[in-house]
């Protein structure tokens, strides 16, 4: 389960967030959405304890993310880009984090097979593709095998197998009881994915709910959004 | 699949353990890293041929195979500073800190281990780099060489480690602190290169600043009653290191990364 | 000029070029004042009696650390971003999408170099001299004829630091290892200039060559090489240098 309540955040006198409140349940994946810049990928940051709230709260169960006694297990999280070095290979990559949690080394040849890249395991970083990187990040998220998944944008760079791949992955890992929660600014990839809505632009929650219950009156999820979002005048 | 054991709860003690194992694999599956330290000790063997040579001629005023031996190490520092700041300021590329933060959130905890795997891994090569030049200058030396006592080598060379490893952990902080590469690096070359030695040859205080502090260690002044002792240059630094570390803690936990 | 217009407005946007142009002028003058002041001490006490010919010179032969940092920055930069938001993006492409010659994208970057090198060294030599002027009063040497072809030394010497370590950088594509080099070379005792200890050869290396321009008695040294000769061996070392970075940089993948 996650909660955010009334989360604030400030940089200089601008408020990138101006009290956002949403939860993702277990056994739903949670799609939030939003324009770029409208404050997807703070408050998920706040969520990772990487970024400070100004006020609010951001709880992983009942305590916040940098609390969890072992947070690798806990919660796989992807953010943009591959989070690895250029450097390093993706093998070595997944192996100091497998360490920080103690997980076997078997682990990390397993999620390299989930997510196809065994075959570039051995290759450096940089010179994975796109694609790759993304899919460095996923198995990344998905090392510790945990109860819930943190992804940002989790389809930007993929090709169209890719995103089919990745949908039918996360509906999966819903259907087994574990809670996901991803960000997005393409609609029309994700009304097929997720449960639960929460709609944000310029730092407020603009709609929150089932994706029936958002999409309304509304032809489909997408112009619902743009509804939402340029101020209802479509 | 691999059983993943159950979320039993963590013990600090191992919690601090795989946290230490998770940054000395990240530095040692660098390649930077091994550049950086095998490109120090191939630079050092060469500025120490070079000060064998004029040893030879009879151009540096002594004919100590320590001395000469260990002159090529104020340059070869630079490698140890750049060794510091990479570890340091590689979280920022490709987003890695991102990953580091999410993998280890309590950030004291990762920052230190990091500092204590530098600290493992530096120790070693840093020993390794200083004896190269004493061993290349005595055996080219031969005869020709002042006769030193294996004491007197023996603190001579610990000295060298340790103003090393100390110099290439403060080199961390302030890469944590800075958290851009070059940007450090031209803090602490420029430091160590140029403000450090005009400060040295123009005010009295300067002795007690870390390069100072740290050459007193292997490089003691002679006949002069206020200097630094090795034994104080050892504190100094240590205390040096261990305040830059707090205060890049402090830095490191407070801000956004 | 379009080209040069862009170059110089990228320079200027990066945080490390303006720390840079503050070490340039920052490193010498407070170097002098602290030295100056010195003199001035000893010369009080009779232990001198004169400032050497060289104050002031001496420390605007350090000073060239901020157009190291200059002509590094201004090439690593386009190579290497630590901003998270880029992922470790380069840079490289997009410029040289927007200029496709590469000749010309590269004549642009040392001719933006240059000039803010240039551009530095007089800002720099100014306040310098300027301090030493004001903490020596009368005891500081005489600024006259002979100092004109000296300052355009050091602005030469200036310009040519900056290339060469942009050329330098030109071919690691990476900024640590010439700034490590190039810094730790402008220490106090330079490892060119021990390297003179072992063979007269190298006396005609560029920061050694290139010093006479301006300076008048390196210690220690009884190699005489004139100003002019000094300033041609730096100015073939740098065109060499740059040929090499241009022939390199047009032919391999960005």
């Amino acid at each position: 389960m996650i909660t955010i309540e009334n989360l604030v955040k400030r940089r200089g006198s601008k408020e990138i967030l101006t009290g956002i409140s949403f939860q993702g349940r277990p056994g739903r994946v949670t799609g939030f959405l939003g324009p770029n810049g409208a404050g997807k990928s703070s408050t998920l940051r706040i969520l990772l304890g990487l970024d400070r709230a100004t006020s609010g709260t951001a709880l992983i169960g009942s305590v916040p993310f940098v609390w969890l006694p072992d947070p690798l297990r806990t919660v796989g999280a992807m953010l943009d880009g591959s989070g690895a070095h250029r450097a390093r290979t993706g093998q070595a990559h997944l192996r100091w984090v497998a360490r920080s949690a103690g997980l076997p080394r078997a682990r990390v040849d397993e999620v390299l097979e989930i997510v196809g890249l065994t075959n570039a395991a051995s290759k450096r970083v940089g010179s994975y593709s796109m694609g790759m990187g993304r899919r460095l990040g996923l198995a990344t998220a998905l090392l510790g095998d945990p109860e819930i998944l943190i992804l940002d944008e989790p389809v930007n760079g993929l090709d169209p197998d890719g995103i089919r791949w990745m949908r039918t992955f996360l509906r999966e890992r819903a259907a087994s009881g574990r809670t996901v929660l991803l960000s997005s600014h393409l609609m029309g990839e994700l009304a097929e994915t997720v449960d639960d809505v929460v709609i944000i632009n310029e730092g407020k929650v603009m709609a929150d709910g089932t994706l029936d219950e958002v999409t309304g009156s509304y032809r489909t999820l997408e112009d619902a959004f743009f509804a939402l979002t340029t101020g209802g005048s479509l | 699949m691999t059983t993943i054991p159950t979320l039993a709860t963590r013990t600090h003690a191992r919690e601090a353990a795989q946290a230490l194992a998770a940054e000395l694999s990240k530095l040692l599956s660098l390649p930077a890293t091994w550049l950086t330290l095998g490109g120090t000790l191939a630079v050092n063997l060469i500025l120490a041929t070079a000060f064998t040579i004029a040893g030879l001629q009879g151009s540096t005023g002594t004919k100590s195979a320590l001395d000469i031996g260990l002159a090529s190490i104020s340059y070869a520092q630079a490698g140890f500073v750049i060794l510091g700041v990479l570890a340091a300021c590689s979280e920022y590329t490709g987003g890695q800190i991102r990953t580091t933060l999410t993998a280890m959130p309590r950030r004291a905890l990762q920052l230190s281990a990091k500092h204590l795997a530098l600290a493992i891994v530096v120790l070693p090569a840093a020993a390794i780099t200083a004896a190269s030049g004493v061993v290349l200058t005595a055996a080219a030396l031969g005869d020709a060489a002042v006769p030193v006592t294996s004491g007197h080598v023996a603190a001579a060379l610990s000295g060298v480690t340790a103003y090393l490893a100390l110099t290439t952990l403060i080199s961390a902080a302030v890469g944590a602190l800075v958290r851009q590469t070059l940007a450090a690096v031209v803090i602490l070359l420029g430091y160590f290169f140029i403000v450090g030695p005009l400060l040295r040859d123009h005010t009295p205080a300067a002795k007690y600043l870390p390069d100072s502090a740290g050459f007193a260690m292997w490089f003691p002044v002679a006949d002069n009653a206020s200097a630094v002792t090795p034994a104080q240059g050892a504190l100094l630094l240590t205390a040096w290191t261990i305040v830059l570390i707090a205060v890049a803690l402090l830095g490191y936990r407070r801000r956004d990364s | 000029m379009r080209t040069l217009a862009a170059e110089a407005s990228k320079l200027a946007s990066l945080p490390s070029v303006w720390i840079a142009l503050a070490a340039g002028v920052l490193v010498p003058s407070v170097i002098a004042g602290i030295t100056a002041s010195a003199t001035l001490g000893a010369i009080t006490r009779g232990a001198k009696t004169l400032a050497g010919v060289d104050t002031g010179y001496q420390e605007l032969a350090f000073g060239v650390v901020g157009v190291i940092i200059l002509g590094v920055v201004g090439i690593s930069s386009e190579y290497f971003t630590e901003s998270a938001e880029s992922g470790g993006g380069r840079q490289v492409t997009t410029s040289l999408t927007a200029v496709p010659s590469r000749l010309r994208f590269l004549l642009a970057k040392i001719s933006t170099i240059a000039i803010t090198s240039a551009l530095l060294a007089i800002t720099a030599a100014a306040t310098t001299m300027g301090v030493v002027q004001v903490v020596l009063g009368e005891r500081a040497p005489a600024l006259g004829a002979d100092d004109v072809p000296r300052l355009v030394g050091v602005v030469c010497y200036w310009v040519y630091t900056a290339l060469l370590a942009f050329g330098i950088t030109v071919l690691t594509r990476h900024g640590v290892i010439p700034l490590a080099v190039l810094i730790a070379n402008t220490s106090v005792v330079t490892v060119t200039y021990l390297l003179t200890k072992i063979t007269p050869l190298a006396n005609y290396l560029p920061d050694m060559a290139g010093v006479r321009m301006f300076i008048r008695k390196l210690a220690d040294n009884t190699v005489e090489i004139s100003p002019l000769t000094g300033g041609l061996v730096m100015t073939a070392w740098v065109t060499v240098l740059l040929v090499i970075a241009a022939i390199a940089f047009t032919r391999r993948d960005a």
